[in-house]
């Protein structure tokens, strides 16, 4: 088992194959796939439509299993741990920003944040003040009792950065976080996002079409018809 | 709370370790998330609700009148105050069969452990109107001055009015079918002048109403011999067991059935569940109410989870695990069962005492009213396993698409 104190590499994917459906509708989405990202990497992937973006970032979330191929995130080889044990691993490790912010509507701004932070055992007051805190941190600490069908897209997208922050797990992952923003507003987001984990020392890998975004990018990763393209700085 | 920097600082494989609440904090974050979840469509909480309030007034009305109906028949032996009975054998429900001799009065009275024995006179006769015509009552003959087998819950006179020649006690609640009577006034029964000198409230069997008179007066009124009488009453000795006592004087009686009162009951009880059709009919009812609420509980929930299957997706990716997500949705059921069993207890109630009467009245002891919060929410528990099912089945992978 590697550690991160030993290596640097917080996602580590040779290989990976996902093929969707089976006989005569299978679909092959990923083909081989190797893939990397280093502690405190802010990546981005990149690619056209149907390219299998979303299914890499699934697996690396640890919320969709491989066909074939060997995942290790932090020392975990993730193919192989057991169904039962990735919803442990997914609270003590990742965070998810979507691209549909998908809050708990009948949860406040930050009764969705400590609600994270109560699964993973904090006390319930201690996790709301944590929640609040976290809330001025994304800029939005007035909203702490808003629900989030009161608030903007903009602000929304803020309270999921902060719920994916909660607790500070090491690996973020967002897909397409500002398709549902405007240009400005996706581009302040996604700083934020990239700001708030180099505080925190998180790596983060985000999948996103936003060309406007790319330049916040250390490295983007192409994606093709299931297969890397290239990769840039 | 320190995690947040152990989760860094001695990296995030050993802060797996830290990361486990204990289960009364994953219970509690659960039942927060639950509740949170179930107010707020508010519609389809009512609806849920509904299900659960449905089910509880149709099976508490019908076991009601069920066991309304049952306390009918049993009353009278209920409030008899005896505790043997000595019948005709195969008697199956409290109906005169052939008579009784009274030489079995007087066997009983000299069995050991009977402190006493009283007869009863049983009979239908006819109360003729003022306007012409007539009606049907049951005549029961009971013995001063202990009166066993006499008139209870008396709302006007008291049963000592019977030591008063040619003087009845009637039933309250048929004074305007017995052509308007009140205490003073006076009606022919089986042709014998007889003045009413008192009511009872509630004494109505599926017979005609009892009505009480002084035993020799009802055995004119009835015509029975001096030798007969229709039931023996019998009372044990204290200390005496009333099964070993019934035992005895069967010995002595062997042509007649000697009854417990319990024993009696209980034949009354099979005799209607096997001879008529209300046990059935009743549990019929009773069930498809059941069913009918549970399946709306059932279907709503499960709608509520489609409606909010993205919800639950979320849940399961940011870490929540099918156990979490199932105690979730069990909190859920039991908050439905209590309160749909608190508000339909209540309604029920209400409904009860709205249509008391003598003629039918709910009966729900204390027992159904203890009851029914538990069995409901056992109920919504397996009806929440239809939504439990879908989310067993979610892929968390859903909330990318
Ligand atoms: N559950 C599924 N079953 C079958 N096919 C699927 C499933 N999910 C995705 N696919 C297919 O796999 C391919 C890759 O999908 P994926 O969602 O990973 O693409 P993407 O790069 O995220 O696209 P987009 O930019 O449109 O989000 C697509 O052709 C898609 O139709
Ligand atoms: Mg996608």
């Amino acid at each position: 088992m590697n550690n991160i104190n030993e290596s640097p590499r917080v996602v580590d994917v040779n290989g990976l194959s996902k093929v969707y459906g089976s006989g005569a509708i299978a679909f092959e989405a990923l083909k081989k796939v190797d893939f990397y990202a280093d502690a405190g990497e802010f990546v981005m992937i990149s690619g056209p439509s149907g390219s299998g973006k979303t299914t890499l970032l699934s697996i690396l979330g640890c919320v969709l299993r491989p066909t074939a191929g060997r995942v290790v995130i932090f020392g975990h080889d993730v193919s192989t741990t057991r169904e039962n044990e990735l919803p442990s691993l997914r609270l003590s490790l990742i965070g998810f920003v979507f691209q549909g912010f998908n809050l708990i509507a009948s949860l406040s701004a930050s009764e969705n944040i400590a609600l994270v932070l109560r699964l993973r055992g904090w006390e319930p007051k201690q996790a709301q003040s944590e929640a609040v805190k976290l809330l001025a941190e994304v800029g939005i600490g007035e909203k702490a009792d808003s629900l989030p069908r009161d608030l903007s897209g903009g602000q929304r997208q803020r309270v999921a950065i902060a719920r994916a922050l909660a607790g500070h797990p090491p690996l973020l992952l967002a897909d397409e976080p500002t398709a549902n923003l405007d240009g400005q507003t996706g581009l302040q987001v996604t700083e934020l996002l990239k700001d708030l984990a180099a505080i925190h020392g998180s790596t983060v890998v985000v999948v996103t079409h936003d060309p406007r975004i790319h330049n916040l990018a250390d490295r983007i990763v192409q994606l093709e018809d299931g297969q890397i393209r290239k990769e840039s700085l | 709370m320190k995690t947040q920097q152990l989760s860094n600082a001695a990296g995030p494989i050993d802060a797996l370790a830290t990361h486990r609440p204990t289960r009364i904090l994953r219970l509690r974050t659960m039942l927060h998330v639950g509740m949170k979840m179930m107010f707020y469509d508010k519609l389809k909480f009512a609806g849920t609700l509904f299900g659960v309030i449905f089910a509880v007034v149709l099976f508490n009305q019908q076991l009601g009148v069920f066991l309304g109906l049952l306390s009918k028949n049993t009353m009278f032996v209920d409030n008899a105050r005896a505790d043997l009975w000595i019948v005709p054998t195969s008697t199956e429900t409290l109906q005169p069969g052939k008579p009784v001799p009274m030489s079995a009065l007087y066997e009983a009275r000299t069995t050991p452990g009977v402190a006493w024995a009283e007869p009863l006179l049983y009979g239908g006769a006819s109360i003729s109107l003022p306007k012409g015509g007539s009606e049907q009552v049951t005549v029961i003959g009971t013995k001063a001055p202990y009166w066993r087998g006499g008139p209870w819950n008396i709302v006007a006179g008291s049963v000592d009015v019977l030591r008063n020649p040619d003087v009845m006690i009637f039933e309250d609640s048929e004074r305007d079918k017995l052509g308007g009577v009140n205490l003073g006034s006076v009606r022919e029964v089986n042709g014998h002048r007889t003045v009413v000198g008192g009511f009872t409230w509630g004494l109505l069997p599926f017979a005609p109403s009892y009505s009480f008179a002084e035993y020799d007066y009802a055995r004119v009124l009835l015509g029975t011999p001096s030798d007969e009488t229709s039931f023996v009453l019998v009372g044990v000795g204290a200390g005496a067991n009333p099964d070993s006592v019934a035992l005895a004087v069967r010995k002595r009686v062997p042509a007649y059935d000697v009854l417990t009162t319990h024993t009696f009951r209980n034949r009354i009880l099979r005799y209607l569940l096997e001879s008529t059709g209300i046990g059935f009919t009743t549990a019929t009812s009773a069930m498809f109410g059941l069913i009918v609420g549970l399946v709306i509980v059932s279907l709503s929930m499960f709608s509520s989870v489609i409606d909010n299957i993205r919800e639950f997706g979320t849940l399961k990716a940011i870490g929540c695990g099918n156990k979490d997500l199932a105690l979730m949705l069990l909190v859920q059921s039991a908050a439905y069962g209590l309160i749909g069993s608190l508000i339909g207890l209540a309604l029920i109630s209400n409904i009860a005492e709205a249509m008391r009467s003598p003629k039918l009245a709910l009966a729900l002891p204390w027992l159904t009213y203890a009851c029914t919060p538990a069995v409901m929410v056992l109920l919504c528990g397996l009806a929440s396993l239809l939504a439990l099912s879908r989310i067993r089945k979610l892929e968390p992978g859903m909330v990318f698409r």
